[in-house]
Parts: C-alpha cells; sequence; structure tokens
C-alpha cells in the first residue's frame, strides 16, 4: 500500500474500496469482541469462512469480525446484511445450517433469532429488538461496520475524513472554538469541558506538548472504552489526530491496561496501519502536520486512571497522583503542557468535525450534550453495552433497554458512576443521565458504569463492597484518602457485624465529608459517595443495622440466622444432604432443625429446600 | 531580581516573593498553618492534608493544601475558618488514632483542636508522612528510602527490603521524624493509648493572642518552620 500523500488521494481510495465492496451483495458480521470471543466467537468466524467456501459463496458474501456490539449475554452475535437479519448465541455447528437455509435458499433459522423476555414472540432484526431500539448509537455504531484490524473497513464508512477536513480547512482555534461549541465534556468521569482544556493547553507556553488517551478503565464492570478501543481504534486514533492538531502536539500516547489485551493488540494493528498510509508519521497527508503515537501499557492500578498518576506512570515512576494546583494542560507529562481525554471523548471528536458543532448540541440537556455510553449489569434482563442520548432518563435505561428486573424481585436502586458513583433509590430514576442532575442527587455519571441493584441487595453491605475496593485501589499517599477509607470501612464492618452504635452513624457522615473535601486526587474525593449517598438516600436501613442489629435484606451473616419452619418441613433430607458444615439434623419424615453454633448461613439449604421451609431472620 | 506578590490570608496583606508557597509565605508573616509532611527545602507532596486553606476564587471556595498552593496576587485565603478547623481537627484525629504514640503528632491533635478520639487507636510506628524519603533523595541523593506497597500495604522501606550501602547512616530520617519523640509520660502500651492533651496548657497562650508567634515550645516539637528555619 503506497502512502497516501494528499487529501484527494485518501478521498480516491476510499471510492476504490466501496467499488471493491459493492461486489459483494451481501455481509456478514460476527461479534468478535471480548464478550463474544469468550463465548467462542472466533470458531464461528473459522467453520463460516471454511462453510461459504465450500460452497463457492465467498465470492459473494464478504465476512467481517468486528468489535462489541453490546449485547454481550447473547453472544455470540452475528448479523447478516442487507437483510439485517439478527442471529444469536451461535454456535460452529450452526454454521452449515445458516450457510445452507439463510444464505441459500433464504429461509430464517427461528432457534437462532433473540427471543423477547416479555412478549416471547421471536424478533428477526436488530432495530427490532427493545435493548436496541431505545438506544442512541452514535460511537458504537460503526462497531458493527468496522473490523478493528482493518483500516480499510475504518476507511470505507468514512474514516479519517474528519483529520482530512481539519488539515484543509480548519486552524487550530477554529477546531477548538467547534469543540467548545458543541459541550463535549470528558467522558472519564470529571465531565470537565474538553474544549476548555484544548484551549488552555494550546495557550499553555512551551514548544513540546503531548496528547494522552486514557485507557486504564477499571471500575468494576465497565468496559465502555475496552469496547471502543477494541472495535473501532481508528476512531480514537483520528480523534487524537485532531486533538494533537489543535493544540500543537507533535507525540501523543495511549495509556491502556494489561489486563485488556485485545485492545492493546488491535490499538497496535491500528497505529501500524495508520503508519503504513501515511496517516500517522512526517507531514501527515502532505500537511506540514506531523504526529505519532505510542502505545504504554498500565499495570493495572486503578488509581493510574487519574490524570496525574497517569502522567507518573508514563514517566516511569510509581503512579501517584500529585496536587494540581498547577493544571497538567500548563505542566503534565514530564512537566510539559498534556491533554488528557478519555478513549470516549476522542471518540467523539471525528463525528462532531465532520457533522459540526450544531448537530452534537442537538442531542443531550442544557450542559450535558450527546451520547454516554453505559455498562449496564446488576440484577435486570439484558445487560450489556448501552448507548444512549444524555438527559435519557434512568427509567428508560433500567426498564426499556434493560428490561426490568431479572428474577421477580423489585429493582431497589441504581449505583451509577463505578466505585466512585452513588447509589440513586426508585424514586430517583426519573432522573435523566446528566453530569449535573446525577452530581447533585449524590452520584454521578462518571465513566458509565451502571449496575442495577433489587431488593435482595443489602445496601449497607454495598457501601461496604466499594469501601473495600477503593481501600485495595488507594495509593496510600494522603492522609484522609488512606486512612479516612480505612476507618470508614472499620465502622461499616462493626455495624454490618453487628457492633454498629447510635453515633457511628453521625461520625461516618462527618468522617465521609472530611474525605470528600480534603483528599488529594479525584479518587478519595469521590470515594465516600457510595457511603454518602446510602446515608442519603437508605438511612432506615443503616438504623435497621445498627439500633435494631437487623439486616433488612438479610444479606449481613452475622445479623441473620437460619432457621427450619417445622410446619412446612416435610424432612426429606435434602438440606441435610446438601449442608456442607453438618449443622442440620433429624430424622426422616420428621421436621429437621438446624444447629445455629455449627451453621456457616451459606444459604445453601434454603437453595436447596423445595418447600421454602427454612427461613431466616 | 525577586518579584513580589501580595495576597491575602486570614484578611491580613502579605507580600511574598512569586514562586512560594502559601504556607511559607504564612509561616513567614507570622501565621501558623499546622502541617506535618512539610519540610523547609524539600518538595512538597501535600500528603498529610493538615495544612489545608480555603482558596476565594471568584466567590468559590475551594479547599486545598497550601503547601502545594503557589502564591499569586490577589489571592485570597482563610486558613482558619470554621469549615477548615473542623476538616483539619478530623484528619489530625485520624493521625493521632493511627499514632498516639509520637509527642509531634499529639501535639497537632491539640493544636487542631482534637478533644477526643472517636476511631480505636491503632499505635502505628509510621504515618507515612515521608519526610525521611524526601531528605534522603532530596537532600543526600542517596535514595536509601522509598515507599513501598500500595494503600493499606504502604510503608517506607529500604530497596528490596536491605539496607544498602548507599544509605551513608548520616541519620537525617531519623532526626526529621516525628514519630522519634514519645509523648511526656513516656512510651504508651499497645492497648493503652490515650489523647495526651498535655501541651494544652502551653496552646492557651497561643489560642488568647492570635497572629502571634511566641516561639513556644510545641512549635519545636511540631517541627514548626520557624524553629528550622532558624
Amino acid at each position: 500500500m503506497p502512502k497516501l500523500k494528499t487529501a484527494p488521494d485518501l478521498e480516491l481510495f476510499r471510492a476504490e474500496l466501496h467499488q471493491e465492496r459493492a461486489r459483494f451483495p451481501v455481509t456478514i458480521t460476527i461479534c468478535g469482541g471480548t464478550g463474544c470471543q469468550a463465548s467462542q466467537s472466533k470458531y464461528v468466524f473459522q467453520a463460516l469462512k471454511q462453510e461459504l467456501g465450500a460452497h463457492g459463496l465467498d465470492k459473494r458474501v464478504w465476512v467481517r469480525r468486528s468489535g462489541c456490539h453490546g449485547f454481550c449475554e447473547q453472544g455470540p452475535l452475528m448479523v447478516i446484511e442487507p437483510s439485517n437479519i439478527f442471529y444469536c448465541h451461535i454456535t460452529p455447528d450452526d454454521v452449515p445450517d445458516i450457510v445452507q437455509q439463510t444464505m441459500r435458499n433464504n429461509v430464517i433459522i427461528e432457534k437462532l433469532l433473540y427471543t423477547d423476555p416479555i412478549s416471547g414472540k421471536k424478533i428477526q432484526t436488530e432495530a427490532e429488538i427493545p435493548f436496541y431500539r431505545s438506544q442512541d448509537r452514535l460511537l458504537l455504531s460503526q462497531n458493527r461496520l468496522v473490523d478493528p484490524c482493518s483500516i480499510d473497513d475504518f476507511i470505507a464508512v468514512g474514516g479519517y475524513s474528519a483529520i482530512s477536513k481539519v488539515l484543509a480547512t480548519m486552524k487550530p482555534e477554529k477546531i477548538i472554538e467547534t469543540i467548545k461549541e458543541s459541550g463535549l465534556r470528558g467522558r472519564g468521569g470529571g465531565g470537565f469541558p474538553t474544549g476548555q482544556k484544548w484551549a488552555e493547553c494550546r495557550a499553555a507556553l512551551g514548544d513540546e506538548k503531548y496528547v494522552i488517551c486514557n485507557a486504564d478503565e477499571g471500575d468494576p464492570g465497565a468496559y465502555m472504552d475496552r469496547s471502543i478501543l477494541e472495535g473501532n481504534p481508528h476512531l480514537v486514533l483520528e480523534g487524537m489526530l485532531i486533538g494533537a492538531f489543535a493544540i500543537g502536539a507533535e507525540y501523543g500516547y495511549i495509556y491502556v491496561r494489561r489486563e485488556y489485551p485485545l485492545a492493546v493488540e488491535h490499538a497496535r494493528t491500528a497505529l501500524k496501519q495508520a503508519r503504513e498510509y501515511g496517516l500517522l508519521g512526517e507531514h501527515i497527508l502532505g500537511s506540514p502536520f506531523s504526529f505519532d503515537v505510542e502505545i504504554a501499557r498500565g499495570g493495572g492500578a486503578f488509581v493510574c486512571g487519574e490524570s496525574t498518576a497517569l502522567m507518573a506512570s508514563l514517566e516511569g515512576k510509581v503512579g501517584e497522583p500529585r496536587p494540581k494546583d498547577v493544571h497538567t494542560v500548563e505542566e503534565g507529562l514530564w512537566n510539559k503542557p498534556t491533554t488528557l481525554n478519555n478513549v470516549e471523548t476522542w471518540a467523539n471528536v471525528p463525528f462532531i468535525i465532520n457533522n459540526g458543532s450544531a448537530w452534537f448540541a442537538a442531542k443531550g440537556t442544557r450542559n450535558s450534550k450527546g451520547t454516554k455510553i453505559i455498562a449496564l449489569t446488576g440484577h435486570i434482563r439484558n445487560t450489556g453495552l448501552v448507548e444512549v442520548a444524555l438527559g435519557t432518563s434512568l427509567n428508560t435505561v433500567i426498564y426499556d433497554i434493560g428490561g426490568g428486573p431479572a428474577n421477580g424481585k423489585a429493582i431497589k436502586a441504581v449505583q451509577t458512576g463505578g466505585p466512585s458513583g452513588g447509589c440513586l433509590p426508585v424514586s430517583k430514576f426519573d432522573l435523566p443521565i446528566d453530569f449535573d442532575a446525577l452530581y447533585e442527587a449524590g452520584s454521578m455519571v462518571g465513566s458509565g458504569g451502571m449496575v442495577v441493584m433489587d431488593e435482595s441487595t443489602c445496601m449497607v453491605d454495598v457501601a461496604k463492597y466499594f469501601l473495600q475496593f477503593l481501600q485495595d485501589e488507594s495509593c496510600g499517599k494522603c492522609v484522609p484518602c488512606r486512612l479516612g477509607i480505612d476507618r470508614m470501612l472499620e465502622i461499616i464492618t462493626d455495624i454490618t457485624e453487628g457492633r454498629g452504635k447510635r453515633e457511628h452513624i453521625a461520625l461516618l457522615q462527618d468522617l465521609a465529608d472530611t474525605v470528600q473535601q480534603t483528599s488529594l486526587c479525584g479518587l478519595g474525593k469521590t470515594a465516600p459517595n457510595p457511603v454518602l449517598s446510602t446515608l442519603r438516600y437508605f438511612p432506615e436501613e443503616y438504623e435497621a443495622h445498627v439500633i435494631q442489629k437487623r439486616c433488612p435484606a438479610k444479606v449481613c451473616k452475622p445479623l441473620i440466622t437460619f432457621a427450619i419452619d417445622v410446619e412446612k418441613c416435610s424432612g426429606c433430607g435434602r438440606c441435610f444432604a446438601a449442608c456442607p458444615h453438618g449443622a442440620i439434623s433429624g430424622e426422616k419424615k420428621q421436621a429437621h432443625v438446624i444447629n445455629p453454633q455449627s451453621c456457616n448461613k451459606c444459604g445453601i439449604c434454603a437453595e436447596e429446600c423445595k418447600f421454602q421451609a427454612i427461613t431466616i431472620n | 531580581m525577586k518579584q513580589y506578590v501580595t495576597l491575602t490570608i486570614d484578611g491580613a496583606h502579605v507580600r511574598a516573593v512569586k514562586g512560594t508557597s502559601v504556607l511559607d509565605a504564612a509561616i513567614e508573616f507570622g501565621i501558623c498553618i499546622p502541617h506535618l509532611c512539610h519540610v523547609p527545602n524539600l518538595s512538597d507532596i501535600g500528603a498529610c492534608r493538615l495544612c489545608i486553606v480555603e482558596h476565594i476564587k471568584d466567590g468559590k471556595s475551594k479547599v486545598t493544601t497550601s503547601c502545594t498552593l503557589h502564591v499569586q496576587d490577589g489571592m485570597v485565603i482563610r486558613s482558619n475558618s470554621e469549615k477548615i478547623k473542623k476538616l483539619r481537627r478530623n484528619i489530625a484525629e485520624l493521625l493521632v488514632a493511627q499514632a498516639p504514640n509520637s509527642r509531634a503528632i499529639q501535639d497537632i491533635a491539640v493544636r487542631c483542636g482534637v478533644k477526643e478520639v472517636r476511631y480505636p487507636f491503632r499505635n502505628s510506628d509510621c504515618v507515612l508522612c515521608g519526610q525521611c524519603v524526601r531528605v534522603c533523595t532530596e537532600m543526600w541523593g542517596a535514595r536509601a528510602l522509598g515507599f513501598v506497597g500500595r494503600g493499606k500495604d504502604r510503608h517506607v522501606d529500604f530497596p528490596l527490603g536491605v539496607r544498602e550501602e548507599f544509605c551513608k547512616h548520616c541519620g537525617s530520617c531519623n532526626l526529621l521524624c516525628p514519630m522519634t519523640i514519645t509523648p511526656c509520660k513516656g512510651p504508651m502500651k499497645r492497648g493503652e493509648e490515650y489523647l495526651c492533651g498535655k501541651c494544652e496548657s502551653q496552646l492557651m497562650i497561643t489560642e488568647n493572642r492570635p497572629d502571634s508567634c511566641v516561639w513556644c515550645e510545641l512549635g519545636k516539637n511540631f517541627q514548626c518552620a520557624r524553629y528550622s528555619q532558624s
């Protein structure tokens, strides 16, 4: 491949690609994201290639292994275009059927279609599935159309047209103005206006500047950034190119965690291809602008997602944050002005340049524009990666897209924004997903994690879980974060183990406020959010634990006891056989009893019992 | 040539050399902002968070550490507001609960107004202020000490846990360590720790006459910057 030396070269190449692709009337896309790979999509891909070859269809059917489609729990996924047939849970054994029936005879295979869990109906196309229907896919829309390891695919869908436009027609100031007008805010958690950040970095003194893409995503259960970097790395790269041109940087880094091997591999391939095509390196598309990117792999410390800690880690130092009294846009990496943005933020940039700031700003609320990707998990029917316009209500995401509760129990709360976010009760579900609205409610949009919890969840236990996570992940540099989280965890552990005192609740509140206000970095400043939000919305649960020594959700082991209801017990002996601790005794056909001394409260007996005779108090 | 800026700390107009920290400027002027991890002539890391102040900007108050905040012209700082006093007291309480067996920490607790400790005492040997690490690295370039581990496991140690030749036994780390002076009544036993409060009588003098440094004995143990500078 000769280098693309000018913008017309790129357009010519794109036209050639379109011509070449037009020869294939049918396209089959198989999801190759981490989720679907785990459910063996690789073998489906291989089998399909082989089968098509055997039927002589490989000249007619274009097979693509794409990035994540979002509906991971239905994986491996397959989309057949142009008829848009959507198959899920495919195994390599289904492939001959698919080729024989669907490809040759145009017959749709019923058993591979998605079944709507509410109506029980089979659904034929992606667009009709409730999970996709209520979404507004911008960033993820290309994931299905692009093979992450093929720059040609990306160029075919219009890739690198934004940087070409920028280099030919826009001045850096104009780009920054456009980004400012679009109202784009940082997607990594802070929600800082991106345009303002770029403007400050451009204005900062210094001949050497850097751009960094923060792909150190560490929230439990969240994988927005991974899916973009893994599914469409060129989009991120194009965003970085535009950003670098706007602020005047010649070098950039993608800081990605080692736990994302596929994202690292795809980003590496993307860099290599972009260099081959002349879209990275010296004099990009014949302009004076030169730019290159290096991939740095992080060791997996949560705190390294914080900008200054990330930069310290990039410099080869211990990944610890430093005070931000001087901003990183003035003194960042190697004390040079640095613009650091999240993967999702970078990915938004090419769309804004191509379509204009007004188009972008048309979506969203007054202060939160565009779309947001959310990793939806927890006690709901449909889990996966969801993209909605900002301003969409929590209700829509949880009930319409998420499909409501999974096991018939009522939903009680949602935890938004990962470990640093807060828990919001059902009464707040009409809130829009908006940076300011969620912040005021004591939570945050954050990076976009969303964990839905039903009534079997103890909110004190949830706060304890997140504190444990944060205690492990705190770097330990500053006192409020290191000792404060430790003490909060100590108090909450006391509460969940029945040693709670009335004054503990006030102390927890006081300590949480102190940690929030005085910690050194964002991790510490947001660490008390799970505690503060549960104290605010679920005070009765804390009181039940402290005063009545009772766990309303029956989760906290020291506060619950297991017993057998004599009336209901048939003496079948299932629980007796199942108990791993030998705590159950009793004769056949007679009511059994649990010995509280040896009972470990594991709950296995309750699961085994067919008569609901096990009571938890 | 030195450039000067004028800022307001607790209502007082303070003239300070451009590039210095708010903490240094305040101490120079006689406004004692409690601090622990700050050592003159060493870099400031903002770890102990005791020197927090309110930085009033555009009508908004931002809590930040004065040791890492550089003076700017027209800056408005409040080092002793009710909000700051409360936050600082809570931090000092965390510290003294962690390491009651240090006179310096006990003094800080009293100075910051800790009247009771609401957490179980822990009797730890180190509060990770990092003075030893920085003096070894920055003053002597020896790098014989460093932080090891993360979060709860963070501690100060020699590289790979072995005292290497590059430790010159200069003793600077010991000299600076706030844990080396035990409370007046001697070391506390494990399980019998308490908030000493012995220094309170001395504290009264300064509380009655704010803004006037009396070169208190307290400051010495507290490693008040005035003592180290003289």
